[in-house]
């Protein structure tokens, strides 16, 4: 027994120090300074002036991309797009496509693909990307300098993490320049019908008492019409929170950059104050707060609604745009409308810094150099316009102002053979480095029923950067009191407009503000405000 | 020491024992080995999909992310169930469950009943086929289908409201908006959904009753009602119980495609059900311990209420077990 015990003692030293020098070694590369130093050289003449694809002649590459969504079109090679990516990189992409739960099996495994994307930049796998992903900066040095070129600074700084690398790189990130260019449109609206315009003659909607009055006079006119409408309330609270509040320019932040509520500002009550009267009056049909996104958008198809708050127009363009070539004299348009009492400007927003998905180039790529080549290839102008606009000269031509028109015959297919364009062509459909700035190029990437509104909101454009990612972390004591609260307000809202009277409106609010306080209101603030100055630093930096 | 007990007459007997009763269970596998190898996947089957995730529980001690294995997130010990203890919003969705529930038990438990001796009772084959093939229809229809129907027939211009104002009383409010009104809502659209399907199995008991019972019956002069009472609901006796013991134990369980398709803002204190709060915290917040320590603890009471409704149902049953 005794000499059991011996030998045991002596296996456990021995698998105990093992462990110990593993954790040391994996320590070790983990504070590494250049965690690419590993990594096979690259089998080409590395250029700062060129796209190394163009350098690098090596045959048979094949990378697995994993993005973490069901929807994701998986094939590759097969349309005029994909074909041609493939053609230039000399790569051949394995598209894998899951959920959360396969996304888990993954890091569970210990296996992962070469690239991953994700769509949530506020989420642990983003957070902790310093230990599974390599730094794209580091793998562009070795590998593809051209990617400083075409990667944007204010982006990549956005998702520099506190060791102060940067790991993934978002679709659809805005910067402050692309603010600024008039290439990126708004894409919300307070939206009326032509003909019910016409009908009622001069009103004024930009008060709070004009437009209650201004829906008085639609259902004169129109009673079989609605005559305020806004989106459904299925995921978020419909365009009557953070969209009036952009209406009205209610501030972001207070002035020393600490959580402001927007829910609270007096200008935006006194204006949900006008709906209840609008609502009480019969103005508002009490299905708007029940229906689905789905029958919001049959609603706006048919044009029963006389005006509508309108939230992201653009995914509701196919609805808006039917309505319009069925009834041309009645199509909704833009006008100004709920403008601040306090005289602040409007402040639309649009996607943010963060963007949409992110992609990440995993520490277990098999050909870092062709993956940093793929991300380099995509956010370039010339993969951008391939993925928004085909082949120049076949499906598209550059006009002299640099705009772009299709081809006669590109545009025939997207009129007449729907499915071909999207099957052969797969025009606009690789987005997972998409960007808005390129689809611009092109006024036909977007209907024509919301040109005017895209038009009426451009002035009005302005960045929320400082108060994007700002929730507790998911988990945390605080995100659950968030999440009370904001299931709260929801509530508390949509009973605030169907309040009976002024009275009631005001005890609702009160309500909802003690709930506040009874859940932790202050921390979730605090908390909200720490990562806004975070926000402001990264911003100044 | 354990040598020399291994050696008395009485470990030795008891061995010889052991040995015999396992050779005979051999031999009786092996005699049935066709039954068995029907069994097998089956058995297969639960060791894979219900054994084995069962390890999955300890999330609800632990605070697992999505880059985390179940082995290496870091332990908890009972904090998730502190939370829960402490959560409103959990006891109000346990709340109503509970009376989303009670109404749909008292009420699609007896409504099966009825509805399938009535069916039973129709002498005209054709006219019993309609009604047995319209009762079950609304079964074979998804919530999603379902909930869009209801949807639309609950709201200011819908259905219901045009049938009141028809009949002269005036409405027009929109029903799903109403809270108080939910509960009734979600039971009255399950039972219609689901009560033509209960009536399957008792139909099926039905028609193995013996009919000279109610030739007999007929012949002492019982009416239709009695010869119902007497010879009927006694035959159903062991399906009405097994039904019940199944439905109590899903008592926790209401349905979650019928709450997220009915739920809005409005309505959602009184819709929250503790299925669609699991949902909404677990999977779009991520908060996947939390939600497995919520699952965890409705599944252990669930089990005592399956265990307490059986040793009752025993009781009735002449200490039958209908499990």
């Amino acid at each position: 027994m005794r000499s059991i015990n011996k030998a045991g003692k002596v296996v456990a030293a021995a698998v105990s120090a093992v462990l110990s020098l593993t954790a040391l070694a994996a320590c070790g590369s983990g504070d590494a300074k250049d965690a690419t130093a590993s990594l096979p050289d690259p089998t080409y003449k590395v250029s700062a002036s060129t796209p190394a694809w163009k350098s690098d002649k090596s045959k048979d590459n094949t990378l697995t991309w994993y993005v973490n969504a069901d929807w994701w079109n998986k094939s590759f090679g097969k349309d005029l797009i994909t074909a041609q990516i493939k053609k230039d990189l000399n790569l051949d992409i394995t598209f894998v496509t899951g959920d959360d739960t396969k996304l888990n099996t993954y890091f569970a495994s210990g296996k992962l693909p070469d690239i991953i994307t994700t769509f949530d930049s506020t989420s642990k796998v983003a957070q902790t990307a310093n230990q599974w992903a390599l730094p794209l900066e580091q793998l562009a040095k070795k590998y593809d300098p051209y990617f400083s070129k075409v990667a944007k600074k204010e982006t990549l700084d956005w998702y520099r993490l506190k060791d102060g690398k940067v790991y993934g790189y978002p679709s659809y990130s805005n910067t402050s320049a692309d603010y600024k260019s008039g290439m990126i449109h708004p894409t919300s609206a307070f939206i009326v019908r032509k003909d019910v315009l016409s009908a009622i003659g001069k009103q004024d909607f930009t008060t709070p008492e004009g437009f209650v009055k201004g829906m008085q006079a639609i259902k004169e006119k129109f009673p079989n019409l609605t005559p305020f409408g806004f989106n459904d309330f299925t995921d978020n609270n419909s365009s009557l929170q953070s969209t009036v509040q952009d209406m009205l320019g209610v501030p972001i932040t207070t002035k020393s950059d600490g959580y402001y509520d927007r829910d609270l500002d007096a200008d935006y009550v006194k204006w949900l104050e006008a709906f209840r009267e609008v609502h009480a009056a019969g103005n508002v049909s009490d299905d708007s707060f029940a229906d689905d996104a789905d029958t919001f958008k049959e609603k706006v198809s048919t044009g029963q609604y006389g005006a509508i708050m309108m939230q992201n127009f653009v995914s509701t363009g196919t609805q808006l745009q039917t309505f319009a070539s069925k009834n041309p004299n009645s199509a909704y348009q833009a006008v100004d409308a709920i403008s601040s009492t306090e005289g602040r400007k409007p402040t639309l927003s649009q996607s943010g810094l963060s963007g949409w998905s992110i992609n990440y180039i995993t520490k277990q790529t098999k050909n870092p150099a062709k993956a940093i080549q793929a991300f380099e290839y995509l956010l370039s102008d010339y993969g951008q316009m391939l993925t928004n606009f085909g082949i120049e000269g076949q499906t598209y031509t550059k006009n002299s102002d640099g705009t772009v028109a299709w081809t006669e015959q590109a545009n025939q297919v997207r009129l007449n053979e729907t499915e071909k364009w999207q099957k052969e062509y797969r025009m606009g459909e690789f987005v997972l480095f998409g960007h808005d700035r390129y689809k611009a190029l092109n006024k036909a990437s977007y209907v024509d029923a919301i040109w005017q509104m895209q038009d009426w909101g451009q002035q009005y454009l302005t960045p929320q950067f400082k108060i994007e990612n700002i929730a507790p972390d998911t988990g945390s004591a605080e995100a659950r009191s968030l999440s009370a609260i904001q299931t709260n307000w929801s509530t508390t809202m949509v009973s605030m407009i169907r309040a009976g009277s002024q009275s009631d409106f005001d005890s609702i609010l009160k309500k909802y503000k003690q709930f506040q306080k009874d859940n932790n209101i202050e921390q979730v603030n605090s908390i909200r405000s720490q990562k806004i100055k975070a926000n402001v630093k990264k911003l100044a930096d | 020491m354990q040598a020399s007990a291994q050696d008395t007459p009485h470990a030795k007997h008891r061995k010889a024992g052991v040995v015999a009763r396992v050779r005979q269970w051999w031999s009786q596998f092996i005699y049935q080995w066709q039954l068995q190898a029907m069994i097998a996947p089956g058995i297969v089957f639960m060791i894979i999909f219900n054994f084995i995730p069962i390890y999955g529980l300890v999330l609800a001690f632990k605070n697992y992310t999505v880059v985390d294995t179940i082995s290496g997130a870091p332990w908890v010990g009972w904090e998730n169930f502190r939370i829960i203890l402490s959560d409103k919003y959990f006891w109000d969705s346990v709340w109503n469950t509970l009376g989303i529930s009670a109404i749909k038990l008292s009420l699609g438990f007896v409504l099966p009943i009825i509805l399938a001796v009535m069916i039973y009772e129709v002498p005209w084959g054709p006219f019993k086929r309609i009604v047995q093939t319209l009762t079950y229809l609304p079964h074979f229809f998804s919530w999603i289908i379902l909930g869009g129907m209801l949807i639309n027939w609950l709201s200011t211009n819908g259905l219901l409201n045009e049938i009141l104002n028809f009949v002269g009383v005036n409405a027009s409010s929109n029903y799903l908006l109403d809270a108080d009104k939910y509960w009734g809502i979600a039971a009255l659209s399950d039972v219609w959904k689901e009560a033509g399907w209960g009536t399957i199995l008792y139909l099926a008991v039905m028609a193995g009753i013996d009919p000279s019972l109610y030739e007999a019956a007929e012949m002492d002069g019982a009416s239709k009602i009695r010869r119902i009472w007497h010879i009927t609901i006694p035959e159903l006796g062991t399906m009405i119980t097994l039904n019940m013991v199944l439905s109590i134990s899903a008592l926790f369980g209401s349905n979650l495609d019928q709450t997220l398709i009915l739920m809005n803002t409005q309505n959602q204190p009184k819709s929250e059900v503790i299925n669609s709060y699991v949902y909404r915290i677990g999977l779009t917040q991520g908060d996947f311990s939390y939600a497995t320590a919520v699952g965890l603890g409705v599944s252990i009471v669930s089990v005592v209420l399956l265990v307490i409704t059986n040793v009752v149902s025993k009781k009735i049953n002449d200490n039958q077990s209908v499990l």
